[in-house]
């Protein structure tokens, strides 16, 4: 309970804060916002090599998996239509 | 490795699901061959035929599509992509239309009104296309001069034309209730399943024709570009960015409850290959349009069409839109799905928080920042994959509906990660291992 009634009072002055920063905040620079981009991706964890062989195998023979399964039942059906519809 | 695959058919409720998704798809590709009433089955196929040997782009594209059923005249031959279209359209709406903002936000029930909204307008765009379609089969355009309506459509009196009409409609709300059906009771997502299932349908016939057409070393140098690209969209999209998320300690009842570290996990393509198929199938409606008009290079809005969004020979404006349109898509996608408000004051309500960023409001707009940072390249790599193929091979001859066209590589390479992940989730949550040992 004590931590609840905290919270909520903590949340009111930091929207009222939060709305008059808004307000004052200027727009990015373009430079600026290339630099913030470069930054962010490079604190993203890109997948190990290992990984990405293994997804990469594994998307692979999924992707061939329904390829063949398409097109046999596909092979199957066309079969079917011609001789039922000539 | 392979082995998680025939563990994933030994689960029974993943062996369940499993075999209901391929049922549906078995289903869909059996309506995507039975030809409409008072269509003769065998003179359409050799008119379809005599137009895709002498290589006429249109069809390959639109075929891509409806993944070879719309030239049969199948009677499901307008695919999943009403409904996309519609989806699309709601999505958009829901941004500028008030009545709707407010039905996304009341959670279960105003989803579904959404989602019944949707299939109204799925019919409404079926009955549109429908009659295109047929507009565009009498008339002789679909096949222009490889083979004359009269003989595959023997009988055009208006009784047959509107039976024609109701079955294609008839199959459209069949194919949105299988997608449907796919994401309640199958595994992954309906609606990209289904445009799955349609490009991976018309992939070996394209493979045979490049086969055909090229030397040998082409057709190497081809495969392997397309395991490269593979190769790259997996990596993208396996990539995170981690936002640490720490939480407190508290005490409930006798218990000691939080104290864990975990991360939220943003994705660097958070939108996934939604913005693709979005894009790709609004640039399906000027080819859809031409058809509807006619191709009489008098109409200004025709020759406007004709010169700029033939998908046969590239011009530069084409790429650009379609460029813009992925990009604006994948912002527009994530924003929809991705609340940071909503996250961060999740978190608050549980008691974590981001180290060094103040709970509430802070952290929402931390978030954004990390996320909008991340979003712009996440869509800038969708833009140029989508592209790349074309820029490099539209000189050589080779049209966008290439096999190892970008826009069903990223197709199909992420709803197969898709699904695979999902089977290993599921896999995992059993104990079991995924493929990653």
């Amino acid at each position: 309970m004590v931590t609840k009634t905290r919270d909520d009072d903590g949340a009111k002055p930091e929207k009222a804060g939060g709305a008059k920063t808004a307000e004052k905040k200027s727009r990015t620079s373009p430079l600026l916002f290339y630099r913030q981009v470069v930054t962010e991706l490079r604190k993203v964890k890109w997948p190990t090599r290992r990984e990405l062989l293994v997804y990469t195998l594994v998307v692979l023979i999924f992707v061939l998996v329904m390829v063949g399964f398409v097109t046999v039942i596909d092979i199957a059906f066309g079969e079917l239509v011609t001789i039922v519809f000539g | 490795m392979l082995t998680a695959f025939v563990r994933a058919f030994r689960t029974p409720d993943l062996r369940n699901k499993l075999l209901f998704t391929l049922f549906i798809l078995v289903i869909f590709r059996l309506g995507s061959a039975v030809p409409l009433p008072g269509i003769d089955s065998a003179e359409i196929r050799q008119c379809m035929e005599n137009a895709t040997a002498s290589g006429g782009g249109v069809y390959q594209l639109v075929n891509l599509f409806s993944g070879g059923s719309l030239l049969q005249l199948a009677i499901f031959a307008l695919g999943i992509m009403p409904y996309i279209t519609a989806s699309i359209i709601l999505n958009l709406l829901t941004v500028v239309i008030p009545r709707l903002e407010t039905l996304r936000k009341e959670g279960q029930s105003g989803q579904a009104r959404i989602t019944q909204y949707t299939r109204y307008l799925t019919i409404g765009l079926a009955v549109l296309q429908s009659t295109t379609i047929l507009a565009m089969a009498q008339s002789g355009q679909m096949f222009q001069n490889f083979c004359s309506p009269s003989l595959f459509m023997p009988n055009q009196d208006i009784l047959t034309l509107i039976t024609m009409v109701f079955t294609l409609v008839g199959g459209t709300a069949v194919i949105m209730w299988f997608g449907e059906l796919i994401t309640d009771r199958g595994i992954g997502n309906g609606m990209s399943l289904l445009i799955f299932t349609q490009i991976v349908a018309v992939f070996p016939s394209e493979m045979i024709r490049i086969w055909q057409e090229q030397d040998r070393w082409v057709f190497a140098v081809i495969v392997a570009a397309g395991i490269v690209m593979v190769a790259a969209v997996v990596f993208v999209e396996q990539a995170q960015r981690r936002i640490p998320v720490q939480y407190a300690k508290r005490m409930v009842g006798r218990r000691m409850f939080g104290g864990t570290s975990t991360y939220i996990p943003l994705k660097v393509n958070q939108a996934g290959v939604i913005p693709v198929i979005f894009a790709s199938s609004l640039l399906y409606l000027p080819t859809l349009a031409v058809g509807l008009l006619g191709e009489d290079s008098t109409n200004p809005v025709v020759r406007f069409l004709m010169t700029y969004f033939d998908p046969t020979q590239i011009h530069p404006v084409y790429m650009a839109t379609y460029f813009v349109l992925i990009v604006g898509f994948a912002f527009f996608y994530v924003a929809i799905t991705f609340n940071p408000a909503d996250v961060a004051d999740n978190m608050k309500k549980y008691g974590g928080f981001i180290p060094g960023i103040r709970p509430g409001r802070p952290t929402a707009e931390y978030l954004d920042f990390v996320l909008s940072r991340i979003t712009t390249a996440g869509a800038l790599y969708l833009g140029v994959i989508a592209l790349l193929p074309m820029v490099a091979l539209g000189t050589a001859g080779a049209s966008a509906n290439f096999p190892f066209g970008g826009t069903s590589i990223l197709i199909m390479v992420g709803v197969g990660l898709d699904m695979v992940k999902r089977i290993e989730s599921q896999l995992q949550q059993r104990n079991y291992e995924g493929f990653l040992r």
